[in-house]
C-alpha cells in the first residue's frame, strides 16, 4: 500500500528511475572494462601459444639441420647442404618473430638472449663439423667427437627450449584460468545488467501506460464536461466568450453564435463578425464599458441589443470578469444571457404597474369624492330636512311629514352606504402596519363608541379572555364595530340584544377551508348574539359584497359590513366562519394567527 | 381666559354659504350672548386677524376645504404667530379622514368637529364647544379627546 503510494508519487518515481539509470550505467561500465580485460587476456593467450609454437619450430629446424648434416656426411651429396648452415635466414626470421612475441616479458627476453648465444654456438659447431666432413679422408675420430659434441649441445639446447616452453605453458594455463574467471564475472554482470534494465523498462512501461490511462480518463472527462457545458449553454440560453489580453484573440462559444441566430459551423461565425450584430445605438456604450474594464480589470455588466440576421432584436445581458490562464495571461471571460423575454416582460410589467398606480390613484380620488364631495350635498339635504321638520312641522300635512320622513331615511341610508364603501376601500388598499394590539382595550374603545347604539336597544355587550396579538388596530376596530352593529341591527323585536365576545381556546384542531387550524398557531374569538339568526346554508353568502339576506326595510343594511369583516380577516391571514339558526342567534368565529 | 362677563367672540371661516347660515341660525337659536364674525374664505380670515387693532377673538371654527387659502394654511399661519396663542381653534369639516385629523392635531388645532347632518346636533356641538373649559381641555389634549364626538 505504501509502496503503491510511493510508486504513484511522481517525484519519488523520477528519483527511483534516476537511481536505476545510474546503477545500470555503472554496471555497464564495469561490464565494458571486464570485456576489455577479456580481450587483452585472449590476446595474451594467443601470444603465449604462438611463442610455444615458434620455439618448437626453432627446435625442429635445428633437428632438421642436424639430420641434413648427417645425411651429407654419409652420402657426400651437396644437395643436403643447399642454402643451409651458411646463412641462418630461416632461423633469423623465426627468432625475430619470437622477439616480437616476447617483447613484453623480460624473463622470456632473457631466455631468448641465452638461446641466441646457444644458437650461435650451435651454428659454430655445424660449421666446424661441416669443415671436418669436407676434408678428404678426414679424421674419423675427430668427426665423431664433433658429432657427439653437437648432439650433446643440441640436447642441451632442446632442454633450454623445453624449459621455456614449459614456462610458457604454465603461463598459458594461468592466463586461461584467469580468463575463465573473468568470463564468469562478465556473464554475471551482463545478466544483472539485462535483468535490471528489464525491470526498469517494465516499471517505466507500467508507469507510462498507467499515466496514459489517467490522461485518457481525464481527457474523456474533460470532453464530457465540455459537452455538458455546451448543452447547458443551449438549454439556459447563454453563450460565453473569452479575450486573451496577451494575444488579443477573441474566442466565442458555439451557443454564442446560436444566440445571434448564426449557425456555429457557418462561415459567418467569426469573431470579426460579432460586432456587426450589435445594435448601432448600443455599440458605443458597450464598447466603452468593455474598453474601460480592460484598463481597470473590473467586472462588467451591460445590457445591449443585438440585431439578428432575420431582423429580430435580442436583449442580451453581457457580464464579464477577469482571470488568469495557466500561462499567466490575463483573460476576460464573459457570459451573454438572452434576457429578451424577461426584459420585455419587465417592460410590460412596468407599464402595467404604472397603469395600476394610475387606477389606484383614481380609486383614491374616488374615495375622496365619496368621503367628502358626495357627503357634502348629502349632509345639506339632511340638514335642510331637519330644519323643515323642526320649523315647518305645523304647516306640513301628514303625508308631507311622511314623505320627509322617507327622504330623511333614504338620505341616512345613503350616508351609511358611503361610509361603508370608504371603509371597504380602506381595508383593501389602506395602510397595513401590524402592531401589537391589546384586544381588550381596543374593545373597550369600541364599546364606548357604540354605547349609545347598545343603550338604544337596551342591549348588553360583554367581552372576556381577549388576546394581545399583532394586528392592524384600526381594521380590528372596524371589524368589531361591524360585527356588533350587525348583531344590534338583526336583534329580535322586543328582546334586548345580548352580545358576547370571548376568546376561546382551540381544544381540538379545526379544519377551515381545507386548512387545519390549531391552538399553537391561532387565537379564536367568538362573537355570539341572541338575534334573529339565519339558515346555515346562507353562511357563505353573508360575506359576499352587497349581499343581503333580509329585504325587510326595518333591517337597513348596505351589504358591505360583513364583506368588510371578511376582507379585514383576510388581511390578517385569518379565517371567519359563522354558525346560525333562525330564531336562535348567530355565532361568528374569528381565527387570527398568533404571530 | 374666558369669563362670563366677557361676551365670547366666535369666528367662522367657511366657504359654504349654507353652512355659514346654519351656523349663525344655530347660534341665534341658542340665544347665547356671543359675537360672531363670518368669513367666506381663508384670505378674508387672515386679513382680519392680521389687523393689529382688533380685540383677540376666543374661538375660531375653521373649515378645511376652502378655495385659495385652505384651512390647513390658516392653521399653520395662526400657530406660527405667538400673538394668537390664546385663540382656540376648532376644525369644522365634512371630512373625517384619519389623514386630516392627524394633520390638524399635529398642526396645533384644539378640537376636531365633523360637521353634523342634523340641525339639533349642530346646536349641541356649538353649545358644547363654547362651554368647554379650554384650559382644562388643552392641558389634557390627546388624539382620543381631540376628535369631538357628539
Amino acid at each position: 500500500m505504501k509502496f503503491l503510494r510511493l510508486y504513484k508519487n511522481d517525484q519519488v518515481f523520477r528519483i527511483a528511475l534516476g537511481i536505476a539509470i545510474v546503477v545500470i550505467g555503472y554496471i555497464a561500465s564495469v561490464f565494458y572494462s571486464k570485456m576489455q580485460q577479456l580481450d587483452a587476456s585472449v590476446e595474451r593467450i594467443a601470444t603465449s601459444s604462438q611463442t610455444q609454437l615458434e620455439l618448437e619450430k626453432l627446435l625442429s629446424i635445428i633437428t632438421h639441420y642436424e639430420t641434413y648434416l648427417r645425411s651429407y656426411i654419409i652420402t657426400k651429396d651437396e644437395a643436403y647442404l643447399k642454402n643451409r648452415f651458411l646463412d641462418r635466414g630461416e632461423i633469423e626470421l623465426n627468432f625475430v618473430e619470437l622477439k616480437r612475441l616476447t617483447a613484453n616479458s623480460p624473463s622470456m627476453t632473457r631466455s631468448l638472449d641465452s638461446l641466441k648465444v646457444m644458437l650461435d654456438k650451435r651454428f659454430d659447431l655445424f660449421r666446424e663439423t661441416l669443415t671436418l666432413a669436407r676434408v678428404r679422408n678426414a679424421d674419423k675420430q675427430m668427426l665423431n667427437d664433433k658429432l657427439l659434441e653437437s648432439t650433446a649441445y643440441t640436447i642441451q639446447m632442446r632442454d633450454h627450449v623445453y624449459r621455456a616452453i614449459d614456462r610458457e605453458a604454465k603461463k598459458l594455463k594461468k592466463l586461461n584460468d584467469e580468463h575463465q574467471f573473468g568470463l564468469n564475472d562478465s556473464m554475471v554482470s551482463a545478466f544483472l545488467l539485462v535483468i535490471l534494465s528489464l525491470l526498469v523498462l517494465l516499471l517505466s512501461f507500467n508507469r507510462v501506460s498507467s499515466d496514459i490511462y489517467q490522461l485518457q480518463k481525464a481527457n474523456d472527462e474533460l470532453k464530457f464536461l465540455n459537452q455538458a457545458f455546451n448543452n447547458a449553454e443551449k438549454v439556459a440560453n447563454f453563450g460565453h466568450w473569452k479575450l486573451n489580453l496577451t494575444t488579443n484573440a477573441y474566442t466565442f462559444s458555439e451557443n454564442f453564435y446560436r444566440l445571434l441566430g448564426i449557425d456555429p459551423d457557418s462561415p459567418e461565425a467569426t469573431p470579426e463578425n460579432i460586432a456587426t450584430f450589435i445594435h448601432p445605438e448600443d455599440f458605443e456604450s458597450a464598447a466603452k464599458a468593455h474598453e474601460e474594464s480592460l484598463k481597470t480589470f473590473a467586472s462588467t455588466s451591460v445590457v445591449l441589443r443585438y440585431v439578428l440576421p432575420d431582423g429580430k432584436t435580442k436583449y442580451i445581458n453581457s457580464v464579464g470578469s477577469f482571470m488568469q490562464n495557466s500561462k499567466g495571461d490575463q483573460i476576460k471571460v464573459g457570459v451573454n444571457y438572452d434576457i429578451t423575454e424577461p426584459y420585455l416582460k419587465n417592460i410590460e410589467l412596468e407599464h402595467n404597474n404604472r397603469h395600476l398606480k394610475a387606477v389606484n390613484e383614481e380609486l383614491e380620488s374616488f374615495n375622496n369624492i365619496v368621503s367628502h364631495d358626495l357627503q357634502e350635498p348629502l349632509r345639506k339635504i339632511q340638514m335642510f330636512i331637519s330644519r323643515i321638520q323642526e320649523k315647518e312641522d305645523g304647516v306640513l300635512s301628514e303625508q308631507g311629514k311622511d314623505y320627509f320622513g322617507k327622504i330623511y331615511a333614504s338620505a341616512n341610508r345613503m350616508q351609511t352606504l358611503m361610509i361603508d364603501l370608504v371603509n371597504y376601500t380602506r381595508t383593501i388598499k389602506g395602510d397595513k402596519t401590524f402592531v401589537k394590539t391589546n384586544f381588550s382595550s381596543l374593545l373597550e374603545q369600541v364599546a364606548q363608541e357604540l354605547s349609545i347604539n347598545v343603550e338604544e336597544k337596551q342591549g348588553s355587550l360583554t367581552f372576556e379572555n381577549l388576546p394581545t396579538i399583532k394586528a392592524i388596530p384600526f381594521q380590528i376596530e372596524q371589524l368589531f364595530i361591524n360585527l356588533i352593529t350587525n348583531s344590534l341591527k338583526y336583534s329580535k323585536e322586543n328582546v334586548p340584544p345580548k352580545i358576547r365576545i370571548a376568546g376561546v381556546k382551540i381544544t381540538e384542531p379545526e379544519t377551515i377551508q381545507d386548512k387545519v387550524v390549531t391552538d399553537r398557531q391561532f387565537c379564536k374569538i367568538v362573537v355570539s348574539d341572541n338575534g334573529i339568526g339565519f339558515r346555515q346554508e346562507y353562511a357563505e353568502k353573508i360575506f359576499v359584497l352587497f349581499h343581503r339576506l333580509e329585504t325587510d326595510v326595518k333591517y337597513a343594511g348596505t351589504g358591505l359590513g360583513l364583506a368588510i369583516c371578511k376582507k379585514i380577516i383576510e388581511n390578517h391571514n385569518g379565517y371567519i366562519t359563522v354558525k346560525s339558526k333562525p330564531g336562535k342567534g348567530t355565532d361568528f368565529s374569528i381565527y387570527l394567527p398568533k404571530t | 381666559m374666558i369669563t362670563h362677563k366677557d361676551p365670547i367672540h366666535i369666528l367662522l371661516a367657511d366657504d359654504d354659504e349654507d353652512d355659514r347660515n346654519f351656523f349663525s341660525e344655530a347660534l341665534a337659536e341658542l340665544k347665547m350672548t356671543n359675537k360672531v364674525t363670518l368669513f367666506k374664505d381663508g384670505k378674508e380670515l387672515m386679513d382680519y386677524l392680521d389687523n393689529p387693532d382688533i380685540k383677540m377673538p376666543h374661538i375660531l371654527f375653521l373649515d378645511l376645504n376652502m378655495p385659495g387659502k385652505t384651512g390647513f394654511d390658516c392653521l399653520k399661519e395662526i400657530r406660527a404667530n405667538s400673538r394668537f396663542k390664546e385663540l382656540s381653534i376648532a376644525i369644522y369639516s365634512t371630512s373625517s379622514a384619519e389623514k386630516d385629523i392627524e394633520e390638524t392635531f399635529v398642526g396645533g388645532a384644539n378640537i376636531y368637529i365633523k360637521k353634523p347632518n342634523d340641525f339639533s346636533k349642530l346646536k349641541k356641538v356649538i353649545k358644547d364647544v363654547v362651554n368647554i373649559n379650554w384650559q382644562f381641555h388643552s392641558s389634557g389634549l390627546n388624539k382620543e379627546t381631540f376628535f369631538f364626538s357628539i
